[in-house]
């Protein structure tokens, strides 16, 4: 596991209130929304305002490719990752 | 105006010296995922609605608050006025009906919810919209109050609006059956008893003690409600 999937991990842990889970309990590649980890439409308003204050990175719903983003813990690490190395 | 009504069952959060308070055995139903987004007023509610209503019945419900979660609404206000950008999460929970949404989730309940901000009016209007619920033809309508007190923010002095302390009260209404019988009415004289915050615990020991009849002067009117013998 890299370490930001690790550090992605702990700050939906903490953004998003799971107050039961820990970072071993969430699968990278598991899907974070419905059926896998269960977050819902608020946890992603609330992930992209995290990542946003965190690594700077803004999320654009109308360019960006949201569903695959969210798709799950690597997906939205891929993601982060292309936009550090192109800024 | 005047109407007769049931006061089936009633529960409050949070609870009567000499009851247990433990709020974990009255939250424990409540999925995790949801738990999560409960505030305290949020869970004062749910551990007042879990005493009254069992986790499979389905009820239309109306919910009555002076202030909601305007602490909530302050605090965000403050970020703002910071230049910080709010939780979207936290803005979904500061709003007005934001708990009886909560509660739907919480219970499947997916018959009406009311939510009111009654202002001066304090508690009788969530009556009056319960009242026409059980004439509409409802079996039954939970009503639920809930207030905590008002951010040191807000001036409370002189207005009588707010109590030091959190409390919501939960009320089982039906048309006829088992328990207590009550007559609402209201009539011309005027007042000044405070809004709901400061009925609340008034409310609550009409409930509890022997005394027989409960008034409300308001600045327009006023509402009365009165034990009927059995």
């Amino acid at each position: 596991m890299s370490s930001l999937e690790n550090e992605l991990k702990k700050l939906i842990i903490e953004s998003l209130d799971l107050e039961d889970i820990g970072v071993d309990d969430i699968d990278s590649h598991e899907a974070l929304f419905n059926e896998g980890l269960g977050l819902d439409s608020i946890d992603a308003l609330e992930l992209g305002l995290a990542i946003r204050k965190k690594y700077n990175i803004r999320i654009d719903s109308e360019k960006d490719d949201v569903v695959n983003i969210f798709a799950s813990v690597a997906a939205l690490a891929e993601f982060i990752d292309s936009e550090q190395r192109a800024a | 105006m005047q109407s007769d009504f049931i006061l089936s069952k009633w529960s409050v959060w949070p609870p009567l010296p000499l009851q247990p308070a433990n709020p974990a055995q009255w939250l424990a139903n409540v999925p995790p995922m949801l738990k999560r987004r409960l505030t305290p007023l949020a869970k004062t509610v749910f551990c007042a609605v879990a005493q009254c209503l069992d986790e499979d019945v389905m009820v239309p419900a109306v919910f009555s608050s002076a202030h909601g979660e305007l602490t909530k609404s302050l605090s965000m206000m403050e970020m703002l006025e910071a230049g910080e950008e709010i939780s979207p999460t936290g803005f979904s929970l500061s709003v007005h009906n934001a708990i009886a949404g909560l509660f739907s989730m919480a219970w499947k309940n997916k018959l009406q919810c009311t939510v009111l901000a009654p202002g001066e009016e304090g508690m009788a209007p969530a009556f009056i919209e319960g009242l026409g619920l059980l004439q509409e033809g409802a079996e039954r309508v939970l009503l639920v109050f809930y207030d905590e007190p008002l951010p040191a923010f807000y001036p409370s002095s002189p207005y009588r609006l707010s109590s030091d302390t959190s409390c919501a009260l939960a009320l089982m209404i039906a048309k006829s059956g088992a328990g207590q019988a009550l007559t609402v009415s209201s009539s011309a004289s005027t007042g000044n008893d405070g809004e709901q915050p400061v009925q609340l615990p008034a409310f609550i020991r009409f409930l509890t003690e022997p005394q027989t009849r409960l008034t409300f002067c308001m600045p327009r009117r006023n509402w009365s409600w009165e034990k009927r013998p059995d």
